[in-house]
């Protein structure tokens, strides 16, 4: 059993998301960083799709109450097993007892765990994802919060391992958005020509997004499907990054898509960070796509081989 | 004269855009059939029905250029004539605590409670989509007399089973949430259940008959 001693500031239940439901408004939910999700089950041989948890800022503790193997991954929130720093995209062990920590960074915003073998969880229409808005999925629907237990199956004690996790970046590639004709700018005016800010303002649903020189205007669109990615802009010409807890339709302008391998990016920045945006091809997105399935699988290969060696 | 279009909503959805500002019914049928057929077809891992529009998120995403033809021919092939709605009725207790801008609404409207209850309750709505809740659908149309806007400032709680207005549209609320429409009354009638193997009581297409109980006014 995993004890949640001090959650921070957000610790859910995650896994790829909950599909099929969204034209009756549910919305896809599932890690923010999939790539970080994969690793950390590659790492520990896990199906790919196995419920991680995922924290975000850090400032929190989980006490191990079995010996099991583990892996953190994603951004690097100090994470300590008890006193011993640990490296994101890395497996470890923990005796029965062990304390793992994450404090928190200033360039970093979210980090997996995942044990081996994955939480024993329910799954709610398909999925473990917690849904944080309609209180479904995860553990009751809700945020970890202190005291909460989640069980796993105990394992015997693998070899530390792990590789370099590809790098995030605060340049977000995009593919270009329907509604910019309504808008009489292109893209690239509207998105790419510009550094922006996080906005404090900024949770699962969305990233929004501040400068000094918004382009406000006054188009509104019949109401249509929006996805995690989705960059909208409102009338106050303060773009919206949607992210995965996003509602499953909306009304306001979609000037871009960003493409589906930078997603990860943005589950890193937080408040305050800068990003840019800039102009990529369906080529370009789903070659992006394309390598990180490799890094996956090169991963993997890596793994076994390494494993067997040591047994 | 609608000029209806696909595009690719980045890399894994294609759009059916019909870039009109509204569909008459024959056109609204006619994209609940191309939903369900689409649906049947079991390509979509998920195909979200718009105002105007659908989208179709597709399970292998190296079929994008394909399907941004083949969403035009089966718009072209399917009439309204293909889609069957399923017609629920839902008993609703108009008025008092049940519906707390029923009587304000009606001194707004200079038009007498029965008034509104009888204009409400007389439509044959249809759940035109789904969105903003689990289960939450926007059902239209009300009538033109009753179309009124959302309330200046909206309430942080509106109880599950709320049956309320906003401009055309009408709609039960599933669960509590936040909500700036006005309410008229209430239907113990369970919209949503994440827990059920069917989780969604109302479906893109079906119709909505409500039933005014003597509980409340009708």
């Amino acid at each position: 059993m995993l004890e949640i001693i001090k959650p921070g500031v957000q610790m859910c239940i995650q896994d790829l998301g909950r599909y099929g439901y969204r034209h009756l408004g549910v919305t896809q939910s599932g890690v923010l960083d999939p790539m970080a999700m994969k690793i950390a089950n590659t790492l520990l041989g896990n199906p790919p799709d196995t419920a991680v948890l995922e924290i975000t800022v850090g400032l929190s503790q989980l006490r191990f109450h079995q010996p099991t193997n583990f892996a953190v991954t994603g951004g690097d929130l100090n994470a300590r097993l008890d006193d011993c720093a640990l490296t994101p995209g890395w497996r470890y062990f923990a005796k029965s007892g062990q304390v793992l920590s994450f404090a928190s960074s200033p360039s970093a915003l979210r980090a997996y765990v995942s044990v081996e073998g994955g939480f024993n969880l329910h799954p709610v229409m398909g999925s473990d994802s917690t849904d944080l808005q309609a209180g479904f999925g995860g553990i009751e629907g809700k945020a970890l919060s202190a005291a909460d237990q989640l069980s796993y199956k105990a394992s015997s004690e693998k070899q530390s391992i792990g590789a370099l996790q590809p790098p995030y970046q605060s340049q977000i590639r995009v593919l270009p958005g329907p509604h910019c004709k309504h808008l009489n700018h292109s893209t690239e005016q509207l998105l790419c020509s510009q550094q922006w800010q996080v906005s404090a303002d900024s949770n699962r649903m969305g990233m929004r997004l501040n400068t000094s020189v918004p382009v406000s205007h006054q188009v509104t669109i019949n109401s249509q499907a929006v996805l995690p990615g989705t960059v909208q802009l409102p009338p106050n010409g303060a773009p919206i990054v949607l992210l995965n807890d996003c509602q499953t339709t909306g009304g306001y302008p979609m000037i871009a898509q960003v493409i589906s391998a930078d997603l990860r990016h943005l589950a890193q920045l937080a408040a305050g960070a800068q990003v840019s945006f800039s102009l990529t091809t369906q080529t370009q997105a789903r070659r992006e796509t394309q390598k990180q399935q490799n890094h996956l699988n090169q991963l993997r290969i890596a793994l076994t081989h390494r494993d067997r060696s040591f047994s | 004269m609608n000029q209806e279009q696909t595009y690719l909503l980045g890399e894994q959805a294609v759009v059916l855009d019909l870039n009109c500002t509204r569909l008459d019914d024959a056109q609204q049928n006619r994209l609940f059939a191309l939903h369900r057929h689409l649906q049947e077809l079991r390509v979509g891992r998920d195909i979200v029905v718009g105002k105007t529009s659908i989208t179709l998120v597709l399970k292998n995403p190296a079929h994008c250029s394909t399907w941004q033809e083949r969403l035009l021919t089966l718009w072209e092939e399917l009439s309204a004539a293909d889609f069957q709605p399923t017609t629920h009725t839902l008993p609703v207790i108009y008025g008092k605590e049940a519906g707390p801008d029923l009587l304000p609404l009606a001194a707004q409207l200079g038009l007498s409670p029965r008034d509104i209850v009888e204009l409400h309750s007389s439509p044959i709505y249809q759940v035109k989509f789904l969105g903003f809740l689990p289960g939450f659908a926007y059902l239209g149309t009300v009538p033109q007399q009753l179309q009124v806007a959302r309330l200046d400032s909206p309430r942080t709680q509106v109880p599950a089973g709320s049956v309320a207005i906003a401009e055309d549209l009408s709609a039960i609320y599933p669960s509590g949430s936040p909500g700036g429409w006005r309410l008229l009354g209430h239907s113990s009638t369970r919209l949503f259940d994440a827990q059920a193997l069917s989780p969604c009581l109302l479906q893109p297409g079906d119709n909505v008959k409500f039933v005014p109980q003597k509980e409340g006014l009708c």
